[in-house]
């Protein structure tokens, strides 16, 4: 599981859900849309340092120019390392604060987006994939 | 409202232990006495049914005071409304199950009500069997329906299922939650095992040294990571395997079996046999009714 700090910079909420952006550096927010409200989740609270937690087989990977595209977390990085198998492959990812996260995806689109170490790629997870954890 | 503030000194395993206890539990609450042995558990239900009388405190069931050290008030066990069940299923040996019943039920009560707490344990068919014919679980049952026969307003639980194997206990484990719903009981349960924890209670209270270490509800004293996941459950690791780059964890959640896809990092601290945590979110999984 990718697991990364950084503090509550907004909380958008409507009913029962919430859109909590969590800035894990000065250039990267990130987004998680959760079944919490700051009423029933005191640690919901700007300013507040939480954890975004999504898992690596939930990562996007676009290479080139990604046109537009309705996901809500793009992560600028570059390929440190592969691991390939006969259908999944792992990447390691470093984003430009050095901050490495890792994503699993098919061996296949490996070969196709020509990725190799050091390729600039844009690793983009969905909202609904990412969970927050109080530290 | 259950108040119990007591103090007593014990014989603990490492000496002279004081239990000290000030615990409030609201009516119709399942609550769990957790902790290891020696801690006092056994000790608080035994004195909330007087069978252990405390040094100092107070101990208020639903305004009715039990024991008051100021006062001197100290309600004999009959004459505090309670169903307490063992580990040990103390059932009479020469009594039919029936009779079993039959023996707990107050004077001016009403033969058919004994009638009716075999039909929700369905122990009618074996009513007339005297109780060394009978199998662990099926004891159990009969002492938890003796433990009724007396319309408890509270009901303790001393381990009542750990002798039983798991697919009993998880049987076991649903006429609990039955007969506390049914009765409005308030039902106070002593149990080491973290999944029937998760299963029945509302809240638990963890004891160390005589003392509560810490309460809450079970994914309040259980869960260190406290995640924003909704689809959240315990289970055990039953196996894990490595497939290509990734892991494949098997998790044994109640009685089904769940596959996880884990990362060699996730693996490392990670061993068959220990207690985990699956969580998603609340967006991720489909959900299909099934043909009855």
């Amino acid at each position: 599981m990718n697991r990364l700090r950084g503090d509550i910079v907004q909380i958008e909420t409507s009913g029962q859900l919430s859109i909590v952006s969590v800035a894990v550096s000065k250039a990267l927010v990130l987004k998680a849309i959760v079944v919490e409200t700051p009423t029933t989740a005191p640690y919901l609270k700007q300013g507040n340092t939480i954890a975004v937690l999504f898992k690596e087989t939930e990562v996007i990977i676009g290479a080139g120019a990604v046109a537009a595209i309705s996901l809500q977390n793009k992560i600028s990085c570059t390929i440190a390392k592969i691991d390939t198998g006969t259908l999944l492959s792992k990447l390691v990812l470093k984003t430009y604060e050095e901050t490495e996260i890792s994503a699993i995806i098919s061996s296949k689109a490996v070969n196709q987006l020509n990725l190799t170490v050091d390729s600039k790629v844009q690793a983009m997870i969905k909202l609904n994939e990412m969970m927050l954890a109080e530290l | 409202m259950i108040t119990l503030c007591v103090q007593k000194k014990l014989d603990g395993p490492n000496g002279d232990m004081l239990l000290d206890l000030d615990i409030q539990i609201q009516e119709g609450q399942f609550v769990t006495l957790y902790g290891p042995s020696g801690a006092g558990k056994t000790s608080t239900l035994r004195i909330l049914s007087g069978l252990l009388q405390a040094e100092k405190g107070k101990i208020e069931v639903n305004g009715t005071t039990w024991f008051d050290s100021a006062t001197k008030i100290h309600q004999q066990p009959q004459q505090r409304n309670i169903g307490y069940v063992f580990q040990d299923y103390a059932l009479f040996p020469n009594m039919t199950v029936e009779e079993n019943l039959l023996f707990a039920l107050p004077k001016e009560a009403r033969k058919n009500e004994i009638t009716t707490l075999l039909e929700m344990m369905e122990l009618v068919a074996l009513k007339e069997r005297k109780p060394q014919t009978l199998s662990g679980g099926q004891k159990q049952r009969v002492a938890l329906a003796r433990a009724l026969v007396q319309k408890p307003t509270l009901l303790l639980l001393d381990e009542p299922l750990s002798a039983l194997d798991m697919k009993i206990r998880l049987k076991l484990q649903e006429y609990l939650l039955k007969v506390h719903k049914v009765y409005k009981l308030t039902t106070i349960l002593i149990s080491h095992d973290i999944g029937e924890i998760y299963k029945l209670s509302d809240q638990v209270f963890v004891l160390e040294n005589g003392k509560v270490a810490k309460s809450g509800t079970p994914t309040q004293v259980f869960l260190n990571d406290k995640i924003s996941g909704k689809f959240k459950f315990k289970g055990e690791v039953l196996n894990i395997e490595k497939d290509e780059v990734v892991y494949l964890v098997t998790v044994l959640i109640q009685n089904e079996m769940v596959k996880v896809i884990a990362q060699e990092s996730e693996i490392r601290q990670l061993n068959i046999g220990d207690s985990v945590i699956v969580a998603s979110k609340a967006f991720n999984p489909v959900i299909y009714k099934i043909d009855a």
